[in-house]
């Protein structure tokens, strides 16, 4: 069964004009983001696995899989470093 | 407000007066003394100076403690009410208390209102424009909305700001204060007189003293984040994701509470909308030509 991912209930998202600006309420960090990390961030409020991830971009952006997968996998690299997810809950 | 001891009862009331703050109904600060041991805060989650912020007894809403003398607040998460009990040293040192304490504990209670602080001046040009100026203390704030009030400009705070979305626009709700100069700020100006603000190092000017008009409500159309530079003023467009996360550092308390902080974040992305945001830096040359705020901006 393929890993699911969720961000982390303290994030508060802002869509300014496409791009994102992301508060985390638990370390009280505050930061922008990419249009593509902010669709993403806004998928992840469900629980997500990657392929439905990947989809976001393929939706959103002329992109062949293999490039969405690789810039998801770094996304969500990105947001294990930065405390954005959480494990799913009862996963 | 209630409070049981008459004397305190009648000099809170008369703080609050004389604040203007044209708040929603329904809101009151319920005030006892006790000589009963006032339990600091195991753990702070947000500081700001002489104030204490914590999680409530309920690990929701706010407790609020001070620094100065022993005194504590809660503001349970959703209620109109906030406890507030003062020792008697906290009740000695009222002028303090109400200018820090108390007015922390107006701040939180206000966001149940959909009331947002933020820390910036705010201004009403000779067009009718809406103005923010926003930023910590040593940005130019105070000595740039008295430089607007003695230029005609009404003006209605120096600091404390409350943003709440009003139907289609942001509007910002000030406090009757006078704006506190430091003495550089007074120097550039070239003001005497003013009103010693007692335990701050600063005279403070009303509006109405330096030739402008206060004004309760401004609703913004521009946004302005000053530094102070040196000869000429400058002005640069911001982005809104910028303009919003300068925003966000000057209106902190939208990291306070979970339940609350979507709101107070739309409200600040929306302002973002509604005006044109620009870093200033704030030159000598506004001393002779205040207007040329306006030109930078058109």
């Amino acid at each position: 069964m393929s890993e699911r991912y969720v961000r982390h209930p303290d994030l508060r998202l802002a869509d300014v004009e496409g791009d994102g600006v992301v508060l985390h309420l638990g370390s009280r960090r505050y930061f922008s983001v990419s249009e593509s990390g902010l669709a993403l961030l806004q998928a992840l409020e469900a629980p997500r696995t990657l392929p439905e991830l990947v989809d976001v971009l393929l939706e959103r952006y002329e992109v062949t899989p293999e490039q969405a997968e690789a810039s998801v996998r770094q996304f969500l690299e990105t947001c294990r470093t930065a405390d954005l997810l959480v494990p799913e809950a009862g996963g | 407000m209630q409070c049981d001891d008459p004397a305190l009862r009648t000099a809170l009331a008369a703080w609050l007066d004389g604040l203007r703050l044209a708040a929603p109904s329904g809101l009151a600060l319920d005030v006892a003394v006790t000589d009963g041991d006032l339990e600091s805060l195991p753990k702070a989650v947000f500081e700001q100076p002489d104030v204490r912020f914590g999680p409530g007894p309920d690990g929701r809403g706010i407790r609020l403690t001070w620094d100065h003398a022993p005194a504590v607040a809660d503001v349970p998460a959703a209620a109109s009410v906030a406890m507030v009990r003062l020792s008697p040293d906290a009740v000695r040192h009222l002028e303090r208390c109400t200018r820090t304490f108390l007015m922390a504990v107006v701040i939180v209670l206000l966001r149940r209102v959909g009331w947002y602080h933020l820390h910036a001046a705010t201004a009403i040009d000779p067009s009718g424009q809406g103005w923010l100026v926003t930023g910590n203390a040593h940005v130019g704030k105070s000595t740039t909305a008295a430089l607007l009030a003695a230029s005609g400009w009404q003006v209605g705070t120096d600091d404390a700001a409350f943003l709440e979305s009003a139907q289609d626009r942001i509007v910002v709700h000030t406090c009757h204060a006078p704006i506190a100069l430091r003495d550089g700020g007074r120097r550039l100006l070239a003001r005497a007189g003013g009103v010693v603000l007692p335990n701050r190092g600063k005279v403070g000017f009303w509006p109405e003293d330096l030739g402008g008009v206060w004004t309760p409500l401004v609703s913004p159309d521009i946004v302005i984040f000053p530094t102070v530079g040196k000869a000429r003023t400058t002005a640069e467009p911001m982005a809104r994701k910028d303009a919003l996360t300068e925003l966000v550092r000057w209106s902190a308390w939208v990291m306070l509470e979970p339940d609350l902080a979507q709101d107070h974040l739309d409200v600040l992305t929306r302002l973002t909308a509604q005006a044109r945001c620009f870093r200033v830096s704030l030159g000598r040359d506004l001393f002779t030509r205040p207007n040329r705020l306006i030109e930078l901006v058109s």
